[in-house]
């Protein structure tokens, strides 16, 4: 369920930047370092330091987009992509300086210990993931398909030039996007803080997770990109529980070069056409 | 692109020996470690900086190299240099045709999976590769110390020459339309897949003997070798020094091997101040420090002044009649163009006219293999070419202009002359007079008589019909993707249909 809000994150970002969000991993990182440091604190709940970070990491979503994603917006993709990248490098070399490379811990979201659930015992803190991770899709989702806003957003998604010649603010849409993505990655942050320690260095993974789901769903597609992260999950665990984390991660990459090398266009098609 | 000037050939040559002659031995380490970077790194500006490729496995062919190295010492001494080049350019050789295909997002995701694979071989293949301690024992092989750093950089300056001569002349040209305006490109026979292949596998063998070399600068070799850190410094040392500079790659090592030197007090802050760097350059010196430095000194940088229709035209050899029959081709249930039939013979001007959406830049696409026809075939002297990529058409004997100006720094005329200057024995020109004013239009009107009497076959699109009547020997009328009339220009004048569809009115039965 993390990854699908990391994949919804990233592939918002993507849509309104018409670009990769190189340093998307990193904001969900930043988000989980910034509620250890918070958690340590303030001795505040999870809950409460939630809409916290989710603030905080989507202002560093904005700053992202000011500084590395709106001025490159006539160069070429690569532009972005290259200064996203930088980017990220400088997250992760700062939070490497700032928590001096011990790994943190993150608060549990809703305690600890089960709940009985029609007998099944349930752990608190994967049910509260799975609860907050369904509700904040379906409020991406009501966003996107019933607002007038969210209609904006997808103009700009789907035809940047075409938007802006009907009067959409584009910058103030990219701007929002990019903010939004930025909340969802600091929620994933805390949310997988606590189930794997923070350390500065998992960035990149995070955002190849992303990337692949995004790639797989369908590049630039919503619902594409959460198929792909939740597919990604249980394929991760299940390979993980038979033949142990190494083969997993070397299985998801052969199954994503074989998708391409097969379907260069991903495994649902491209709804928005050409990118690049 | 210039010739590398006097300035940065005396670097690139005093350096090494500066280093022989004074730096102790720990300073001919970082020397030697300079080259190393800047070897991968020159490998690097080929498939980004010249092709725009987003290239993420070049860390993980210079692991590769490395792991040659260690691995093949032992038993092949010195010659495990060699090794290393080829454990990196055989996979990217291999990889690479599957790869290449790909658009740039997904090339980028691609070559980042395939070095997140080396990655992983590398930590958890034990037996071969020992796992995350890595390999030692190995470097006594190997050249070491001044030899080493002699070998090295005798390398880099060979290859920072090579790539300076190679892309100061019609290849820099070749390679900017591939990345700025690939349909051109294709449109003039640059075949862009072979000179990706090229770029990526000899990048990747750069990488790879890069990766030898630091085997044996280091002694050991570990899986970070094969790690993404590696790789962003590879791209941001190139990015910071220039991604198309001959010199970029030299520069943004130096920077990468220094600066962690220069800020050792500070634990990672030298990544720190490297990223910011980057970053600063991207948003505001895109030429790269080598680039600013050229400003600097006041190299003057070549602003290639428009070229003009030029003034004589040569006949040549080569195919005389191109013909269509039948050709069509349908975008979803829209048929664009239906079962279009014309000749065009040498020394010949065919008008194509009709509305606008009739299918007649279609149709210019199909035949110069941009699209490709759904059913009908296209022949030049009886050889079909309907089936052939762009860039083989035009060698084949068919060059194109583009309706609008389609590489920065184009204007209409040089997008036209260039197409000239392929030598194609056939022409296309796309609206060559739109937007053109009354002398500029003199000036084509004359040059495309030139055209016909030097022998070309020239189909011209445009909606000038008055232009058009001039100066076509005929005039084709396409509607709604079918020729409704063909013949003398006076004739298709005449045609009812034609009158109809110009104007806009339903055709009288008659």
């Amino acid at each position: 369920m993390a990854y699908a809000l990391i994949a919804l994150g990233f592939v918002l970002a993507l849509n309104a930047a018409g670009a990769v969000n190189f340093a998307h991993g990193d904001l969900v990182v930043l988000g989980g370092a910034l509620a250890a440091f918070a958690g340590a604190w303030t001795g505040l709940p999870s809950f409460l330091l939630l809409p916290l970070v989710a603030l905080g990491i989507g202002l560093a979503g904005i700053l992202a987009a000011r500084i590395a994603i709106l001025p490159l917006a006539a160069r070429p993709p690569e532009a972005t992509f290259v200064a996203t990248i930088a980017l990220a490098a400088i997250i992760e070399q700062g939070l490497t300086v700032a928590m001096g490379g011990a790994p943190r811990s993150v608060p549990p979201l809703a305690g600890s210990g089960t709940l009985d659930l029609a007998g099944l015992a349930i752990g608190r803190q994967p049910l509260a993931i799975v609860v907050l991770g369904a509700g904040l899709v379906a409020a991406v989702w009501y966003l996107l398909e019933r607002t007038q806003t969210g209609r904006r957003l997808r103009a700009v998604a789907a035809d940047r030039a075409m938007a802006r010649a009907v009067g959409i603010p584009v910058t103030r849409m990219v701007i929002l996007s990019l903010g939004l993505a930025g909340a969802l990655a600091g929620i994933a942050g805390v949310v997988l803080g606590h189930q794997f320690l923070v350390s500065p260095t998992q960035g990149a993974g995070h955002m190849l997770k992303a990337y692949i789901a995004v790639a797989l769903g369908g590049w630039g597609s919503v619902p594409g990109a959460l198929l792909g992260a939740l597919g990604i999950g249980l394929f991760e665990t299940f390979v993980a529980a038979s033949f142990g984390d190494a083969w997993a991660s070397a299985a998801l990459y052969v199954a994503v070069l074989a998708v391409l090398a097969l379907r260069p266009q991903g495994l649902f098609g491209e709804p928005v056409g050409r990118r690049a | 692109m210039a010739r590398l000037g006097p300035f940065w050939m005396i670097l690139l040559g005093l350096a090494p020996l500066v280093a022989l002659a004074v730096l102790p031995a720990f300073g001919q380490r970082m020397v030697t470690l300079v080259g190393v970077y800047a070897l991968m790194g020159l490998g690097y500006q080929l498939v980004f900086g010249q092709l725009g490729g987003l290239n993420l496995a070049q860390g993980a062919l210079f692991g590769l190299g490395a792991y040659a190295a260690a691995l093949a010492a032992p038993s092949l001494g010195p010659a495990a240099l060699l090794v290393s080049v080829l454990a990196a350019a055989v996979p990217a050789a291999l990889v690479a045709a599957p790869l290449l295909r790909l658009q740039s997002h997904y090339f980028a995701l691609a070559t980042l999976a395939l070095a997140s694979l080396v990655n992983l071989a590398a930590v958890h293949a034990e037996p071969w590769t020992g796992g995350a301690n890595g390999l030692a024992g190995f470097a006594s092989a190997l050249p070491r110390g001044p030899l080493l750093l002699a070998i090295v950089w005798f390398c880099l300056i060979a290859g920072v020459m090579t790539y300076a001569r190679v892309f100061a002349g019609p290849a820099g040209e070749a390679a900017r339309l591939l990345r700025e305006a690939p349909l051109v490109a294709a449109t003039l026979g640059i075949d862009g897949g072979l000179w990706r292949l090229v770029a990526f596998v000899a990048g990747g063998a750069l990488a790879g003997l890069a990766g030898g070399f630091s085997a044996a600068v280091s002694g050991v070799v570990s899986p970070e070798a094969t790690g993404f850190p590696i790789m962003v410094v590879c791209l941001t040392s190139v990015v910071l020094g220039g991604t198309r500079h001959p010199m970029g790659a030299v520069i943004g090592a130096t920077l990468a091997v220094c600066l962690p030197e220069l800020m050792r007090g500070l634990q990672g802050a030298w990544l720190l101040a490297y990223a910011v760097a980057t970053l600063a350059v991207v948003l505001w010196a895109p030429a790269g420090l080598a680039g600013l430095v050229d400003r600097v000194l006041d190299r003057p940088v070549p602003a290639p002044a428009p070229v003009g229709l030029p003034e004589t035209v040569p006949t040549l050899a080569g195919p005389q009649v191109l013909a269509l029959d039948g050709v069509t081709k349908r975008f979803g249930g829209v048929e664009a163009v239906a079962g279009v039939s014309f000749e065009v013979a040498r020394g010949e001007i065919v008008g194509l006219i009709g509305p606008n959406g009739s299918g007649k830049t279609t149709l210019l696409n199909v035949v110069c293999g941009l699209e490709r026809a759904d059913a009908g075939r296209i022949a030049l002297d009886g050889r079909r070419i309907d089936a052939l990529p762009a860039h083989r058409v035009a060698r084949a004997g068919i060059a194109r202009s583009f309706q609008a100006p389609m590489a920065p720094g184009d204007t209409k005329e040089s997008d036209i002359a260039r197409a000239v200057a392929t030598g194609a024995p056939f022409v296309l020109l796309d609206e060559p007079a739109a937007g053109a004013g009354e002398r500029e239009r003199a000036r084509l009107e004359a040059f495309v008589r030139r055209l016909r009497d030097a022998g070309r076959g020239v189909v011209v699109v445009d909606h000038d019909i008055e232009l058009l009547s001039r100066l076509c020997d005929r005039l084709v009328c396409l509607d709604r993707g079918a020729v409704i009339a063909s013949g003398t220009p006076d004739r298709v004048r005449a045609d009812p249909r034609v009158r109809a569809s110009f104007l806009g009115s339903p055709v009288e039965a008659s």
